[in-house]
């Protein structure tokens, strides 16, 4: 009779278990006294590892245990969890616009009692206080940043081949035809990200409309007071339809964009022949570099912005970070919170060599103990503005929706720019 | 670790002992009852945390979810069968309807023609070679589709023209000279929503093998033998003999796989998330609900999708109703 | 097992299927032949179809991420020399990243009641619905079979909000109930379709040597339908441990979640290598692959006497 051999087996497996463990276990303090602050993030392992090195010893000494979690498709899952009155103490989410709407349905604590933010104000990249501001209260407190819009290329070849960075668009695209007379391909490019797909693309158009339009114009149209199917944002694909979709620029073509993975597609550049001498990605992208590359990062990468429209124009920068906000207000989470805006909160995350970059302009260069990030924090600390990334701050239907799956099918070439453009406005949702 | 392990066991053993508790409680309840009431309610109570189970997690459920069918995209007033109409306006969302029709078209099928070709041939194989074979075949149904989406990027996978490809299929493309082929992306003639297909196939293929091959494995040797004194050959002794005896199977695998399909979502979840016209309703309903808050249009395909789903159920409930003894 | 039940698989099936008899009357009853090449060939070419995407899994998750990135993983087919590259350092790294180990016992912590109770809630309904009598009988069971066709995701959100209003979101008990709702009608309907195969005598005989229900089914029917329910068990078993979307919609990331969304998070954005989402993978699949491979053979036994019906 198996199934009585299986409910004995069971629970003789259990009794052992029990008498194995019963003496050596300790207490279990599931009690809920708050002494315990969950922290979700999806910032990248080292960053995390970094901050959490920095936070939980000061927290424990004030008597609070900090626990990290790096949760995946967080944007996703804190809807639910919000909805399911289960949210963790504190998140730290990539996309602002999701705490600005918990903000208006009072999900979130208002951090203007928690923290000094005149002080933030002086100390912070400007622009990084203000991403998730509702009506004059400020909900989210970007801990980690990380600047986009940046152009990779192979130091040593890049240099032995004579080229140098451009000071305008018009510049890149010079060098982009020299690279190709020159028998070589300028270009990698790569926008798969699995079930985030087309999010790539996104940020090269984000930032040819932040270069085209300046940073009023940039909010513009992340707000939809700018279309997608207007001039600004054709001139911005057209730009872009020049780079990607010429004959001979990008590795592969334009077919084999929509399937290249972007944290892979900027290495053939690494190769004893490049494969290709130019990537555009945010600053992270260091950490998906082979593992060679990344020991010898300042001599085998270089990296400047994209360039402005003029030289020495207006010139602001994309950027994105990970904004903390409460989502379950307590004395213990205020404590933490108030560790988290500490200018030398990112200290150990950014000596670490992980791709943790301050959003506190006085955090100190030197912090950084390589010169690849130490030029592109420079890159944002000296830019005339800081824009946060569009995709991340639109309506989730059209930041993680149609802007990403419209862009994804235009470049595979499976629908028209015009239709791509008018599907995005026609989904973005009527308030 | 020690005390988690503890805890596990601890909440293993609650867990069930809660459960038996309660109908330990309902049995001296009914058996408290007068005489001829206990034979009256006992059986309801012996259906009555099942029936509850499915009143509270589907039916339930199902109810609310008509009645947000009808309302607009944060429930807050009802719009009628506008979130029908608009949804059934958009060209998107008629191809996600179109893929879904494709996968309920070719899935159950395939998974049919595959198990019998395995199930049948194995059957001729030595035993184990059989229960190698089977065993093969069946394990992918172990896999979850997580999982399975890791799995098969190792064959899907594409690199630019040039460079090393880590995608089999790219690997064998690239090596006799051809430029690599986007799989996933290249919608004509929905090739990429077969290749998802594929996946789902590769784990059910083996539910269906293992049902057929018992069916096949029943159907009476004097009938096989009888037919082949008559001289028929293999295939006509497969199609005239073993086919009609297993009908039966067939249909209900066939059912089942069905279902699976009308319900499917994380196959394509997991690798395009719909990109590249591979959406299905499954997959459609939850972008509705978590990306773009619509709990009315996310109602709406639910709702279209149970529509759907009602010829099966009647068929179900009538071949239920077929085989029962009177 | 000693009780001999009618197989229904097909009308004229009077003997079971048990595969241990079959290499004794396997060639000349079948088919006259002993498998002939081509059928060998056929085979052998479906299981390699079937086996060589799990081969890039295992291949990747023992290589290094540069080789992982820069070379497909049949290349260490081709050139062996590679095998000294290999490492196991991708295992305990993902194990370490994700917290598998944790993760591990939180999936037997939801797994295991999201298996047993059902099976108990559904054993006693199934009895009642097989061996006795009360109105709207037939149609209560009908309405069960029919909601195997309604997808369990319509139940998310009412559930949540259910959820909230007893704060019972990110718990064990949140998953547990979860499961046994929507994995009840299956069960039921396997149970109740095995059970109506046992012969009726026993329990008219048992009731007239004054057994009572409870007893009745506790002494007799449930020890006789072990393998429906084994089968249902495994059925259960692959499901709630493979399953994503129900922990991540009830009990979510967190020091409660289970192996499947630990090795989501190994995912990502701005991700991890594939060296560690296949180690990571390959480490979740071990434990339903071994179930799978041990119980196999209850597994067939009690669908196809049961669910399977011709």
């Amino acid at each position: 009779m198996p199934t009585r051999k299986l409910v004995l087996a069971v629970s003789a497996f259990s009794a052992l278990t029990l008498l194995a463990t019963g003496c050596s276990s300790g207490s279990d303090s599931s009690a809920s006294d708050k002494k315990t602050i969950t922290i979700w993030s999806s910032m990248d392992q080292p960053i995390i590892d970094g901050l959490k090195a920095k936070v939980n010893p000061e927290a424990k000494a004030q008597g609070i245990t900090v626990q990290w979690r790096k949760v995946d498709n967080i944007n996703q899952i804190i809807v639910q969890k919000v909805q399911a009155n289960d949210a963790p103490d504190i998140a730290l989410l990539p996309q602002p616009g999701i705490i600005k709407d918990f903000a208006t349905k009072g999900k979130v604590t208002p951090l203007d009692d928690v923290l000094d933010i005149p002080a933030l104000q002086k100390s912070m990249t400007p622009g990084t206080l203000d991403v998730a501001k509702v009506n004059g209260k400020t909900y989210g407190l970007m801990v980690s940043m990380n600047v986009k819009g940046l152009v990779f290329y192979p130091k040593k070849a890049f240099e032995a081949a004579g080229y140098t960075a451009p000071k305008t668009l018009d510049e890149l695209n010079a060098l982009t035809e020299k690279i190709k007379a020159d028998g070589k391909t300028p270009w990698c490019l790569g926008i798969e990200a699995a079930t985030a797909t087309g999010w790539p693309a996104t940020d090269w158009f984000e930032n040819l409309v932040l270069k085209y339009g300046g940073v009023d114009k940039y909010n513009e149209w992340i707000s939809h007071k700018i279309k997608f199917d207007s001039p600004l944002v054709r001139q911005a694909a057209a730009q872009f339809e020049k780079i990607a979709f010429t004959d001979g620029n990008v590795l592969g073509g334009r077919k084999s964009i929509a399937s290249n993975n972007f944290g892979t597609a900027g290495n053939p550049m690494f190769q004893s022949k490049p494969g290709c001498y130019m990537y555009q990605q945010g600053s992270f992208i260091t950490g998906f570099f082979p593992k060679a590359v990344q020991k010898n990062l300042d001599s085998e990468v270089g990296v400047f912005g994209l360039p402005p429209v003029t030289a020495g124009g207006d010139n602001p920068v994309e950027g994105g970070g990970d904004t903390a906000s409460i989502y379950q207000d307590s004395p213990a989470a205020r404590k933490v919170m108030k560790l988290l805006a500490a200018t030398d909160v990112g200290t150990t995350a950014a000596k670490n060599g992980s791709s943790f970059i301050s959003p506190h302009k006085d955090f100190p260069l030197s912090n950084y103990p390589l010169k690849t990030t130490q030029s592109i924090a420079k890159v944002a600390y000296d830019s005339t503005g800081f824009a946060f990334d569009g995709s991340d701050a639109m309506p989730t239907a059209v930041g993680t929706g149609s802007f990403w799956k419209e862009m994804t099918a235009w470049i595979s070439g499976q629908e028209s720019l015009d239709a791509a453009l008018k599907n995005i406005d026609a989904s973005w949702p009527v308030s | 670790m020690v005390s988690q392990v503890l805890s596990t066991v601890l909440t293993v053993l609650a867990g069930v002992a809660a459960a038996l508790v309660v109908y330990w409680v309902l049995n001296k309840l009914a058996e408290a009852l007068p005489g001829p009431w206990e034979n009256r309610i006992k059986p309801y109570f012996y259906v009555a945390p099942a029936v509850a189970a499915i009143g509270v997690y589907l039916v339930y459920p199902t109810i609310i979810t008509v009645i947000n069918s009808f309302k607009n995209s944060d429930g807050s007033r009802f719009v009628g069968v506008e979130n029908f109409v608009k949804l059934l306006q958009t060209p998107a969302f008629r191809q996600t309807l179109l893929n879904t029709l494709l996968w309920i078209a070719i899935v159950p099928a395939a998974c049919i023609v595959v198990g019998l070709f395995v199930a049948t041939l194995a059957d001729r194989l030595s035993f184990r070679a059989e229960k190698a074979a089977k065993t093969i075949i069946f394990m992918p149904m172990a896999i979850s589709a997580v999982g399975s989406a890791t799995v098969w990027r190792f064959m899907y996978a594409a690199q630019p023209a040039g460079q090393p490809q880590t995608g089999l299929l790219n690997g064998i493309v690239t090596a006799f000279g051809h430029d690599p082929v986007p799989w996933l992306q290249q919608s004509t003639l929905h090739s990429n929503s077969l290749l998802l297909m594929v996946m789902l196939l590769w784990g059910q293929a083996g539910f269906a093998m293992v049902l057929l091959s018992a069916a096949i494995k029943g159907v009476p040797a004097e009938t096989l033998e009888a037919a082949r004194l008559d001289g028929a050959g293999e295939m006509r002794i497969f199609w005239r003999v073993i086919l009609p005896q297993i009908r039966g199977t067939v249909i209900t695998v066939f059912v089942t796989v069905l279902i699976t399909v009308m319900k499917v979502f994380d196959v394509i979840y997991v690798t395009t998330n719909g990109a590249f016209n591979t959406n299905v309703v499954g997959l459609e309903f939850f972008n509705q609900l978590y990306t773009n808050y619509n709990y009315g249009y996310a109602s709406a395909i639910v709702v279209m999708l149970l529509i759907a789903i009602v010829p099966i159920m009647i068929y179900q409930i009538r071949h239920f109703r077929a085989e029962e003894p009177a | 097992m000693t009780t001999q039940t009618t197989g229904t698989i097909t009308p004229a099936a009077s003997r079971r299927f048990r595969p241990a008899r079959r290499g004794a009357q396997a060639s000349p009853g079948r088919s006259g032949r002993r498998s002939p090449l081509p059928v060998k060939l056929s085979v052998l070419f479906v299981c390699a179809l079937w086996i060589v995407p799990t081969l890039g899994v295992v291949i990747t998750s023992f290589r290094t991420v540069d080789a992982a990135n820069s070379s497909g993983w049949w290349s260490l087919l081709a050139h062996p020399g590679g095998l000294a590259d290999l490492t196991t350092g991708n295992y305990s790294k993902a194990i370490e990243q994700a917290d598998l180990g944790s993760a591990f016992f939180n999936s037997v912590a939801i797994t295991l009641p999201a298996v047993f109770v059902p099976l108990l809630i559904a054993a006693f309904a199934a009895y009642a619905f097989t061996f006795m009598r009360f109105k709207g009988r037939d149609a209560l069971f009908i309405v069960i079979v029919s909601l195997l066709v309604v997808p369990n995701y319509v139940a998310f959100v009412p559930i949540i909000k259910l959820y909230s209003d007893v704060n019972l979101n990110g718990t064990f008990p949140a998953a547990w109930l979860a499961h046994i709702g929507f994995g009840m009608s299956l069960a039921v309907y396997i149970l109740r379709n095995y059970m109506a195969t046992l012969p009726k005598d026993v329990v008219e005989s048992a009731k007239i040597d004054g057994a009572s229900h409870f007893q009745t089914f506790y002494r007799l029917i449930l020890p006789m339908s072990a393998p429906a329910l084994a089968s249902f068990a495994i059925f259960q078993f692959l499901w709630v441990w493979n399953d994503l979307l129900v922990a991540l919609v009830f009990v979510g990331p967190g020091d409660k979640q289970p192996i499947t969304i630990a090795t989501n998070n190994l995912f990502g954005q701005q991700g991890t290598g594939w060296e560690l989402v296949t180690a990571g993978g390959l480490f979740s699949m071990l434990v339903p692959i071994l179930v799978f491979l041990t119980l196999q053979r209850y597994f067939v036994r009690g669908l196809t006497s049961g669910a399977v019906k011709g």
